[in-house]
């Protein structure tokens, strides 16, 4: 018998994770997924993509077998996934939840990370061992002891992954890794996963992270597996990533937005002569800060003598690293945080803690929409607002219409926001703060977590509002698009605040926080580099040297003639969108296979 | 001295206010107390004590079992004490032990205002509804006969809040000397079941979670103009913003059960948490059982 | 409203910690343990929850939701509360150490019936869910506050005027843990309505 089992495990060798026609239908009966084959070898390394709810979660569950397959089996090593083996198999495989809450179960980090381990069956001495090198790698060996409720996001993000690197898994699965991570952050876990030396199983609709560590992508539609290829023929063809949702070409595209908003401004400044403009009815600044600091309740300093002016109708960006005092900044803004110094809002003074002024007509839409959405019906959750200031249900109605058409979400008022989609949520959190039709907006990294037909589609009911703008983002693109005025933050402070151009081309901004918000920028145009290989099949002369045949006779001679295919070149983008093919005779050599035998007509 | 005593009505008032003065007296501790500590950035790659770090001391260095045997048999005794006099000189030991612990009043204080709202309670009502026995001594206000203040009562209200202020004190020895997992680890050494301590970890480490969680939904709400009233609407909200923290945890529940197994989980939290008994754990056992039986002597011996 | 140490004669305050205990050893044992970390999780929740303030008049009264954490729970309500009442103890020095056991059981027992009662007669339309999840909320916090009065009451005749305060004081407490339990379940029903069919531990058995 065992000779039979035998030759099975050599040829699956190197195999280390087998999908056969797994199936598998969530308990309400949704299929989740539909005879998904697949092969991981060891040492791949796969980028896992799709729509939202296109299975990729569902997937990765069922290759850590916390979820069973209805059909199929999932094969670890040759073996089904199941009691001891999975047992066995779960201690080498390491799965990177979305929450890093989720996975910080521990009162420490230390208790954390030990977690895994210490289930291992790992000596202490050992888990001691492996727990501080796994933090040391992700940078957190200062905070050994350290409950995870006082990290910071992105800490946490680190921590949890540390979690796992202690168990030196042969398989690592990460699940949006990079998620709400400012550009420092993400920079430290690219870094990781590139000297991670095992398989790699990464899920993000961040195709250029995907880019840097990924060869092979696998991408998944509607609960099946659509393609199976190299990543670089899927980041090549452009109709593929947009169906599948990854399109970030949207970004290059040349802003007409900003043009037209250019052109608007332009015609503001002008408008007070006129005296008619809505900039002379409210002449006063609309938020005015003096000297305003906060001190968190252990005594850090957050903020440290902030004075800030902002005009109505200005769009402002607030970039920084994670902990700059970004978010502690918004919330002085809106009175909830007990600062000190002096803060105006149109001319009227807000004391700290009593901020009923500001949020009548300040929307702010958090970082996280689930905290903002608490409503059973769309219609309540956008009517939320008005109806706390006492409007009348009449024009409640009128508001929430409104508010509802304007981020494209008419028609869903008694759909409940829980089930929603992560980019209908968000845009249900802008309605719900539109609704009071504020005169500021502010926005905490309104992309988190969308995937690009998400963040194009808000970008594009964004660029249709018409209220003063506070933008929170390490997304560089969205900064550019919507505002005109940049403050950079850094500790507590900020460090610089000038107009947006001039923030992009500050080439010194790196030695301030550490911070490349460029990076992506170059890696977008590797990628879109890439892509423009197969759009440019244009018509081209070409000079052959061939054999020729006229019946009979052969003879050779140099020719000229006209065809069309495809060129792949290296070639620059001046500015976003436009570019430039480097100079290229109109004559030039190649390959013509077949040519020879075609039929030739000409004079001699 | 016994009977009844007639006093001006003016009397009424400041008696009257005392719960609130005790409440408030509470208040201000809690006041002076955070002025006293001005810390900066903790140095969190060393072990942490629980909460906040002290500088080691003997009851810290006390084996984690023999601390919570000694301690739970000392508050029973304390919470069976008859007298106030012994009750107070209790509370004098339980202040004298914290000093000795090292650990910021600032914390023991919070407990204390944890409990004063329960505790003017008895202050308010047991002196004016005790019963009045033969020898009990009622002051009387003027002509109002019908409301008495019985000073046996404010004698028993004294000593319970005497007693309850001793054994919340107590707690911070307790408690704040050890990191949490070591505190619970004594306890499943001493026969409470292991799952029930690992479960009171789980639960306060995502206590924490969800804390920041509600705390951002509070802010949600606030900022789109919830204010919280006595209506219908607001309970309608507060439903809403209950009923979202449980669909919220209920599926955050899912999540973290399904990373504990993913990294290995098997129905047990492999926690190898060792005792060194050392003859100094005996003796510091005895040293307090033998202050708690002194006390019980003592409060048996008391006569009035 | 909990209550602290030295209240209670010393026998109260034990036996009530006996009586706790096995009612908590068989709530233990009735929750599978793969659901034993997912109560853990639940608790704090709940706890979160029962840190909520409501205004009532000139007053505020804070959520204890006995009633909503059984029909949730089920058996399991007993080991959630138990949890909860520890870190509470732990934490802030809301009810003590030696008086540990009495609050348990008058939080514990009122949850339990309510998650029965719950679980017998919530029917299946929706109104009559709100309205049974109402009276559980309501229903659970008379029966808390009625074992509230009698515990203090067993401290002696001189009790009892503070005994009815605290039954007084719990008037305004069942009116809104009545209120906000209905519209808890009317938005779960909205929401989530498989949370309100079977305590979740109790699923594998069905």
């Amino acid at each position: 018998m065992h000779q039979l089992i035998k030759p099975v495990e050599l040829e699956h060798e190197d195999l280390l994770m087998q999908v056969e026609s797994l199936s598998y239908r969530y308990p309400d009966g949704t299929q989740a997924l539909a005879g998904i084959d697949l092969q991981v070898r060891a040492g791949d390394r796969i980028a896992l993509v799709g729509h939202n709810g296109s299975g990729k979660t569902t997937l990765v569950k069922q290759l850590c077998g916390l979820l069973q397959p209805d059909e199929g089996r999932v094969r670890y090593k040759g073996e089904q996934l199941s009691g001891e083996h999975l047992a066995s198999a779960r201690l080498e495989i390491g799965l990177l939840f979305q929450d890093p809450d989720d996975q910080l179960f521990g009162n420490s980090l230390y208790e954390d990370v030990a977690f895994g381990p210490r289930n291992q069956g790992l000596s202490e001495v050992d888990v001691d061992l492996a727990v501080r090198q796994a933090l040391r790698s992700v940078g957190l060996e200062d905070l050994l002891f350290k409950p995870p409720h006082a990290l910071s996001y992105g800490q946490k993000k680190r921590a949890a992954l540390a979690g796992l690197l202690a168990m030196r898994p042969s398989l690592l699965i990460l699940d949006e890794p990079t998620a709400n991570l400012d550009p420092a952050q993400e920079r430290i876990f690219l870094d990781l996963l590139k000297n991670y030396s095992g398989t790699l199983i990464l899920i993000s609709h961040d195709l250029i992270f995907l880019y840097e560590l990924c060869e092979r992508a696998l991408v998944l539609d509607r609960a099946r597996v659509h393609h199976d290829y190299a990543l670089k023929e899927l980041v090549e063809h452009r109709p593929s990533l947009r169906e599948h949702g990854l399109d970030f070409s949207f970004r290059f595209a040349e802003s007409r937005r900003r043009e037209e908003r250019v052109e608007v401004e332009r015609r503001k400044v002008r408008d007070p002569s006129d005296g008619t403009g809505p900039a002379a009815e409210n002449p006063s600044t609309l938020v005015d800060l003096r000297s305003l600091s906060y001190r968190y309740p252990d005594g850090t300093e957050a903020l440290r003598g902030i004075d800030l002016a902002i005009q109505p109708g200005e769009r402002l960006a607030l970039v920084g690293e994670n902990g700059a005092g970004k978010s502690t900044l918004l919330m002085c803004l809106l009175g909830i945080l007990p600062f000190s110094g002096e803060y105006l809002f149109t001319g009227k003074k807000i004391m700290p803690g009593k901020g009923r002024l500001v949020w009548q007509q300040t929307g702010m839409v958090f970082q996280d929409c689930a905290d903002q959405l608490v409503c059973p019906s769309c219609y309540d959750e956008v009517a939320f607002a008005p109806r706390q200031f006492g409007l009348d249900e009449a024009q409640i109605r009128i508001q929430v219409e409104m508010a509802l058409k304007m981020v494209k979400l008419d028609g869903f008022d008694d759909r409940v926001p829980l089930h929603l989609s992560g980019g209908e949520r968000k845009r249900l959190a802008l309605a719900s703060v539109l609704s009071l039709q504020p005169q500021l907006l502010i926005l905490d990294e309104p992309t988190a977590g969308l995937d690009p037909q998400g963040e194009e589609l808000l970008l594009d009911i964004l660029s249709e509002i018409d209220a003063t703008l506070i933008l929170v983002s390490h997304d560089i693109f969205f900064v550019r698009e919507l505002t005109e005025r940049t403050l950079v933050m850094h500790a507590g402070q900020i460090a610089l605040d000038y107009s947006t151009t001039d923030f992009f081309n500050d080439k010194n901004l790196t030695s301030l926080n550490g911070l490349d918000y460029t990076y992506r920028d170059q890696c977008a145009l590797q990628i879109r580099a890439l892509q423009h290989r197969h759009e440019h099949a244009h018509r081209h002369k070409h000079l052959h040297e061939h054999d020729h045949r006229h019946g009979e006779l052969v003879h050779q001679h140099p020719h000229e003639h006209e065809h069309e295919h495809c060129h792949t070149y290296v070639h620059r983008h001046a500015e976003a969108g436009a570019h430039q093919h480097p100079a290229q005779s109109e004559y030039h050599e190649h390959e013509h296979p077949g040519h020879e035998q075609d039929d030739h007509d000409h004079s001699h | 001295m016994s009977g009844t005593l007639q006093v001006s009505i003016l009397w009424l008032l400041p008696l009257l206010l005392l719960p609130l003065a005790v409440y408030s007296g509470f208040r201000m501790l809690i006041g002076i107390a955070r002025k006293e500590q001005g810390e900066g950035e903790r140095d969190w790659s060393v072990p942490q004590l629980e909460f906040e770090g002290g500088e080691s001391s003997p009851v810290h260095r006390w084996d984690v079992r023999f601390k919570l045997a000694s301690f739970l048999i000392l508050a029973f005794v304390i919470v069976s004490l008859q007298h106030p006099q012994t009750a107070l000189a209790a509370l004098m030991l339980a202040l004298l032990g914290y000093r000795l612990a090292a650990i910021p009043w600032r914390r023991g204080f919070k407990r204390l205002l944890g409990m004063a709202g329960f505790l003017s309670m008895f202050l308010l009502m047991l002196p004016l509804t005790a019963v009045r026995h033969s020898g009990d001594l009622v002051l009387v206000f003027g002509s109002i006969d019908w409301l008495g203040f019985n000073l046996r009562g404010l004698d028993l209200a004294i000593l319970i809040i005497l007693r309850a202020a001793t054994v919340a004190l107590l707690m911070e020895p307790l408690l704040a000397t050890a990191p949490l997992p070591v505190t619970l680890a004594g306890l499943a050494r001493m026969g409470v079941p292991r799952r029930l301590t690992e479960l009171l970890l789980i639960s306060h480490r995502y206590l924490y979670v969800f804390l920041h969680e509600a705390r951002r939904m509070q802010i949600g709400m606030e900022v789109r103009g919830f204010r919280k009233s006595t209506s219908l609407a607001t309970l309608r909200s507060v439903g809403n913003y209950v009923g979202m923290l449980f669909v919220r945890s209920f599926e955050r529940t899912e999540r973290v059960h399904a990373a504990m197994l993913a990294r290995g989980y098997q129905g047990y939290w492999p926690q190898p948490i060792s005792f060194n008994v050392m003859p100094a754990d005996y003796l510091k056992a005895a040293a307090l059982i033998g202050l708690g039986l002194l006390l019980v002597i003592c409060d048996q011996f008391m006569v009035g | 409203m909990h209550i602290s140490d030295g209240v209670l004669p010393t026998a109260v305050a034990l036996g009530t910690s006996a009586v706790s205990a096995g009612f908590l050893l068989w709530s233990l044992r009735r929750t599978p343990a793969d659901d034993l970390p997912k109560v853990a999780v639940l608790t704090s929740a709940f706890f979160v929850a029962s840190l909520i303030h409501l205004p009532f008049g000139p007053t505020s009264v804070h959520l204890l939701i006995p009633g909503l954490v059984g029909a949730l729970l089920g058996p399991s309500a007993f080991l959630a509360i138990a949890l909860g009442l520890v870190l509470q103890c732990l934490l802030f020095q809301f009810g003590g150490l030696t008086a540990l056991g009495a609050n348990l059981l008058l939080m514990g027992l009122p949850a339990l019936l309510a998650g029965l009662v719950f679980y017998h007669f919530k029917g299946r339309s929706k109104k009559q869910r709100i309205l049974v999840g109402a009276l559980c909320g309501g229903g659970a916090t008379i029966f808390s506050a009625l074992l509230l009065a009698l515990l203090l009451a067993s401290g002696g005749e001189d009790f009892i005027g503070v005994a009815k305060l605290a039954l007084l004081a719990h008037i305004p407490v069942v009116l809104v843990e009545a209120g906000v339990s209905a519209m808890v379940v009317s938005f779960l029903l909205k929401v989530k309505p498989e949370l309100l069919d079977i305590p979740f531990v109790l699923k594998e058995k069905m």
